[in-house]
């Protein structure tokens, strides 16, 4: 190698001081801006279950009599069109992320000086905004169907408290396979697997009872299950059938607590995944 | 200390790929440095570890003495990246991105809207900058990418590829765009390229990489003049490698002299031209396109890699 020319040394500046919660809005503000710059990814997860509780379960309702119990089964498949509309709300906002790394500014975000947790934190704070007015929109047109929803403050909490755990989840899982899938072709033809199956089996159009007794037990591992109990026993089901389908106990506010405990669970370790997931696979 | 430093940075990729294998440097503030080399020297990967946007495999480097691995917040506070390809959010406008660059490097409102005003006069971006991105040229969105890198006042900037896929006009026009930060005397610049004529026009100094290593460092001025000033290029009709070793028997080719292909390359040093054409007749070679020229980056760059691209042939 040739001599080295000697450099001039450098002048110490104090770095600039990056505050981290400024910088999380910031980042929060970004993929809202983005997001409704695309006002489709608002409006398509709304559609299917839009139809699923306005057109479907009316007509399912009349044509088989509806359930066996007390509960009105418009109002019963509105709230199970929510386990589909979130799921689809937060796969759609995991498709950014790829088109980020592809052809949006996600480096530009990874040589900024922010966490890179961040970046996850940010778009999730969006995908729980944006699922919230879809849910609100759903229940909405559900109940303006003719769903009898008994809205009280406690059903109010519980609600948005399973609807909350369940989003983070649910988002976890789309930042978690938009991480380790490489391109929009992969992701979308994952998403039947994550988004739809689950929708079949966690009591979502019918009672988790009213499956073979094996496909039972898988629905009270999953965490629309006891979503979707939680949402039903905050606005439909004050006796709390759904949550005594998952727990068989007496005492339906442990059942609650406890359903709300398993979604937590998942949301918090969904989370964590996806934070190491796209900490490892975005900077190589 | 200096603005940039990489000891013995190093990375392999899964799969046992070696992209740079080792790299030592130091760049000045204030200087403009050239990371010169083909695709695949390992020039982005150089870049991409000291903006910690690449973990290392080994080594270690600090921007304005911050450690790029115990300290990268603080290593990316004080710099930023303008990058090979466009990365940017196409669906908002210039000035969104502008801000959203400046937020997230913590600039004072006041101070980021002043800048922001500053750099988009200064970079020509004044009617474009309120439409979104995606309606943009190339050439507008890399003005763009270099003003947003410029608006948090950053003490190291990285410019990877920076004119690459322009067409030679927008090309020529960037390259003085970049010339002209060359008096923002507090700014160090990292510029990557596989274009010599723009290492030779805009740098201080020049690294040249090839396959992962650093094969020469120095300014152009200095590695053009180990070339001598003057060159013999000439094709031949037969074993180029042959010919090269009968110049050198003949006393008029040294070690620098090269070969790609069937082209030879002689620095004539202190030889004249017609002491190289008596040796070829006498050598009794088949040569055309004969020509004597100054020499440049290109020389330099093929002299110091030529074997490899030859064997490679």
């Amino acid at each position: 190698m040739s001599a080295i020319a000697e450099p001039v040394p450098v002048t110490v500046r104090a770095p600039r001081r990056v505050r981290t919660t400024g910088a999380l809005a910031t980042l929060a503000r970004r993929r809202a801006a983005l997001t409704a710059s695309n006002p489709r990814q608002i409006l398509v997860p709304l559609i299917g279950p839009a139809l699923l509780a306005m057109v479907v379960a009316p007509a399912l309702k009349v044509a088989t009599g509806g359930l066996h119990s007390h509960i009105d089964y418009e109002s019963f498949v509105g709230i199970g069109a929510v386990g589909l509309v979130v799921p689809l709300s937060c796969i759609f906002a995991g498709l950014s992320v790829i088109v980020d790394r592809h052809s949006g500014a996600q480096r530009e975000l990874l040589a900024a000086p922010v966490p890179r947790p961040y970046l996850v934190l940010g778009n999730l704070a969006v995908a729980i905004a944006l699922s919230a007015l879809q849910v609100a929109v759903l229940i909405g047109l559900s109940a303006l169907r003719g769903g009898a929803f008994h809205i009280t403050a406690d059903g109010v909490a519980w609600f948005a408290g399973a609807a909350l755990l369940f989003t983070v989840f649910m988002y976890g899982v789309a930042e978690t396979l938009a991480s380790r899938i490489a391109t929009q072709e992969e992701y979308v033809g994952a998403t039947p697997a994550v988004a739809i199956l689950p929708f079949f089996l966690a009591g979502a159009l019918f009672p988790i009872g009213a499956m073979p007794g094996a496909l039972t037990t898988i629905a009270k591992f999953l965490p629309l299950t006891h979503a979707l109990a939680l949402m039903r026993y905050a606005f439909v089901d004050p006796s709390g059938h759904g949550l005594h389908d998952i727990w068989g106990m007496s005492n339906v506010t442990v059942e609650a607590w406890l359903s709300l405990a398993v979604v937590a669970l998942f949301a918090a370790a969904l989370t964590a995944v996806s934070i190491r997931m796209f900490s490892r696979s975005a900077v190589s | 200390m200096h603005a940039i430093e990489a000891q013995g940075l190093r990375k392999t990729y899964p799969g046992g790929i070696e992209a740079v294998k080792g790299v030592d440097f130091e760049v000045g503030e204030g200087e403009v440095f050239g990371l010169l080399g083909p695709n695949g020297a390992g020039k982005s990967t150089t870049v991409g570890m000291l903006a910690t946007t690449i973990v290392p495999t080994a080594g270690s480097a600090r921007l304005a003495g911050h450690d790029v691995a115990a300290s990268p917040l603080l290593a990316r506070s004080v710099s930023s990246v303008v990058f090979q390809e466009a990365v940017v959010d196409r669906g908002l406008s210039g000035r969104a991105n502008l801000e959203l660059h400046t937020r997230l490097w913590g600039v004072p409102p006041q101070t980021a809207k002043r800048r922001a005003s500053e750099l988009i006069e200064a970079l020509g971006l004044s009617e474009l900058i309120d439409r979104p991105v995606h309606s943009y040229s190339g050439g507008e969105r890399r003005r763009l990418e270099i003003a947003r890198a410029l608006s948090s006042e950053p003490q190291v900037l990285f410019l990877d590829e920076p004119t690459v896929g322009l067409d030679p006009r927008i090309r020529h026009e960037l390259l003085d765009v970049i010339a002209g930060l060359r008096t923002r005397d507090e700014l160090t610049i990292l510029v990557t390229t596989h274009y010599l004529d723009e290492a030779q026009r805009l740098c201080d100094r020049v690294a040249i990489i090839h396959e992962g290593s650093l094969v020469a460092l120095d300014s152009p001025a200095a590695l053009l003049a180990k070339l001598g000033r003057e060159i013999l290029e000439f094709r031949v009709d037969g074993s180029a490698e042959r010919a090269l070793a009968t110049l050198r028997d003949l006393g008029v080719a040294t070690e620098d002299a090269f070969a790609i292909g069937a082209r030879i390359t002689v620095p004539l040093h202190d030889h004249a031209a017609t002491e190289a054409f008596a040796a070829i007749d006498s050598g009794r070679l088949r040569v055309s396109e004969i020509a004597t020229r100054v020499p440049n980056l290109d020389d330099v760059y093929l002299q110091l890699t030529g074997g490899a691209l030859g064997e490679a042939a």
